[in-house]
């Protein structure tokens, strides 16, 4: 750390050590105030009582886990497992292929692709959400277009569903993964792909048996991001899904300010906190398993 | 020289924070819901009182009712008022109360609350005055007229297919929704007053599910939806609803025979605010007959002095409101009942 390079010997060693452990502990200390902290205050506040009449009362009750193992919430906790798992492998799968395809273009396009990618990135989820509450709606959207081409007799509008919440999902996270995967993807060894190719594989069977197992371990990282990044989303579920697809942040985000109930809030944020950390785990280890 | 200038510069620093400091003294922060109502008063309303009194008025915007309570909770605890002054509805009113988040005030020195009607000034037990009526506003029955020309006789109309899977309704359950379905299915509030009660109300508004396409938190996506036709017909602020009218949007909205739903809103003074006094001449001039009418006219919302008491014309008066026996939301239930009203609520909708 600001050493003049080449001296050498033990005591610059040392202090340089010195110097990155001075770093880590910097970083160490931003990361307990800022999540650590935060973190473990509202595990204690998922153990309070709420009070209607105020904010909630300091006390030690499982009552708010309770609540969480009702039939409603386990089945929200599941929902929200499968859209942003559903989401997350879709994301992937899109972006991986939309790289391959970009990486093969001249490199002038190859720019004007990574130039496009980090600007929808700037955008904020709001506008990304409402953007596409537009895009389906009946009086301006895709509906209407295919109503005015004179395929659709009575359109109607594609949200809110399923569909439309998904749709937003990929939106948001498929500029991350193509960012990610572009320098991997371009800068990638192709002499078992060119051989195969020279040995008359077909080229779509060189990508499924060749390109796609050797991306295989970086695109199991990157669902997982995706499964993590996008269990969190609140906009899209709220803007374009139905009450039936409202996700467990909904739900947290209504109980702790809707209701102003802080304490069951956190206790469903714990709860969703723990299932997502196992089932990570879990996938990790299963793929982890297969892949060796 | 450097010390010279240093000392004039201190000097002028000096006359300058006793000078933000004695304007202050006569500067009232009024909170109130943000967006075109928060504007509204402050462009309208609040030049009045300045004239009469001198004292400025600094109107900051507020959030949705539960979030503010919280915020407020949270300046309590630190001694803090973030406002001299904040209109809140009768539910965190009475919240507050409870928890002495609102300082009290001396109805001798409001005269012009004496205008109110009966029970808009609540007291407290040392014949204090936690809160002062502000205004009522009604939620009606809106619809969009190029799909339905004719106005809705009844609530009942909601649970009709016709609306297409085009219903839009508000998520919480104090909307007054619940006293809607319960005044129009079970002859009267009283069945809300159990929860066997409250869950045969919840089930008939379940009905409701496929037709409504938007449960609804923020205003702004419904009314938008509304216009665009999106949505046919709704539950909504009618005053709000007026300003699309009057904009020439096709929007009607009405009051079914079983009436509107109104809802009251109070000012109160959080506990530390150090403005009493200017707080108590601001609820003066606020309560006074004229003060109530401009409101009405102004804000479209409905004035709670006796009708005979303004100089508002029929019209006027009928489009803000209506003589009908309006739905009242059942405060107590909600209070009582809160969380567990909450969840089932929540529950219905979502599941």
């Amino acid at each position: 750390m600001g050493l003049v390079p080449g001296l050498g010997g033990a005591s610059v060693i040392r202090s340089d050590r010195a110097a990155t452990g001075l770093v880590s502990l910097f970083s160490f200390a931003i990361l307990a105030v800022f999540f650590l902290i935060p973190l473990a205050f509202m595990v204690v506040v998922s153990f309070y009582k709420p009070d209607p009449m105020g904010f909630y009362q300091v006390a030690f009750s499982w009552e708010n886990y309770a609540k969480y193992f009702s039939s409603f919430y386990l089945n929200v906790t599941l929902r929200s497992l499968w859209s942003a798992g559903v989401s997350a492998v879709l994301v992937v799968v899109l972006a991986f292929f939309a790289v391959l395809a970009i990486v093969d273009l001249s490199r002038r396009w190859q720019l004007f692709w990574a130039v496009l990618l980090l600007s929808l990135m700037c955008i904020s989820e709001v506008i990304v959400g409402f953007s596409w509450l537009i895009l389906l709606s009946e009086s301006a959207g895709i509906p209407r277009l295919l109503e005015v081409l004179g395929l659709w007799d009575d359109p109607r509008s594609l949200s809110p569903s399923f569909g439309a919440m998904l749709i937003g999902l990929v939106t948001l996270g498929i500029s991350i993964v193509m960012l990610i995967l572009l320098p991997e993807a371009a800068n990638r060894d192709r002499s078992i792909e060119e051989a195969a190719q020279t040995l008359g594989t077909p080229p779509l069977r060189v990508v499924f048996n060749i390109t796609l197992p050797i991306f295989a371990p970086t695109l199991l990282a990157l669902t997982l991001t995706m499964f993590i990044y996008l269990i969190g989303v609140f906009v899209m579920p709220t803007m374009l899904g139905r009450p039936s697809d409202w996700t467990m942040t909904v739900m947290i985000s209504d109980k702790a300010l809707g209701d102003a109930n802080l304490p069951l809030g956190a206790a469903l944020a714990v709860a969703m906190l723990i299932i997502t950390v196992v089932v990570m785990l879990l996938s990790t280890m299963v793929s982890r398993r297969r892949l060796l | 020289m450097l010390v010279k200038s240093i000392k004039t510069i201190a000097g002028a620093a000096v006359v300058l924070v006793l000078g933000c400091g004695s304007a202050m003294a006569q500067t009232l922060t009024v909170s109130a819901w943000g967006g075109f109502f928060e504007e509204t008063l402050a462009a309208e309303i609040y030049p009045g009182f300045t004239e009469e009194t001198g004292i400025e008025v600094k109107s900051i915007a507020q959030p949705e009712d539960s979030a503010w309570m919280t915020q407020l909770m949270a300046a309590a605890r630190a001694k803090k008022a973030p406002a001299d002054l904040s209109l809140v509805v009768d539910e965190v009113l009475i919240r507050g109360n409870e928890v002495g988040l609102w300082a009290g005030l001396d109805p001798a020195n409001m005269a012009g609350a004496k205008a109110l009607k009966d029970g808009y000034i609540k007291q407290n037990d040392e014949g204090k005055a936690y809160g002062v009526g502000a205004l009522a506003f009604y939620t009606t029955f809106v619809t969009n007229t190029d799909y339905s020309a004719e106005a809705p006789a009844s609530w009942m109309d909601l649970w009709e297919t016709k609306w297409d899977n085009k219903l839009g309704i508000v998520t919480t359950p104090n909307s007054g929704l619940l006293e809607v379905t319960a005044k129009t299915f079970f002859g009267g509030y009283e069945v809300m007053e159990s929860r066997e009660g409250l869950e045969k109300v919840i089930a008939k508004i379940a009905e409701l599910k496929p037709q409504v396409s938007l449960w609804y938190r923020d205003e702004g996506q419904f009314q938008q939806a509304l216009e665009a036709g999106e949505l046919n017909a709704g539950l909504y602020y009618h005053d709000v609803a007026m300003l699309s009218i009057w904009d020439g949007k096709p929007i009607a909205s009405t009051f079914p025979k079983e009436g509107g739903i109104v809802s009251d809103a109070y000012w109160v003074v959080p506990r530390d605010s150090k403005n009493v006094d200017a707080a108590e001449k601001f609820l003066d001039y606020m309560s006074r007959p004229e003060t109530q009418a401009l409101m009405a006219r102004k804000l479209g919302v409905f004035p709670i002095v006796p009708r005979e008491a303004m100089d508002l014309t029929d019209e006027e008066f009928a489009s803000v409101g209506s003589d009908l026996e309006p739905i009242r939301v059942q405060t107590h239930v909600h209070l009582r009942e809160g969380d567990w009203l909450e969840s089932k609520y929540q529950e219905m909708i979502a599941r």
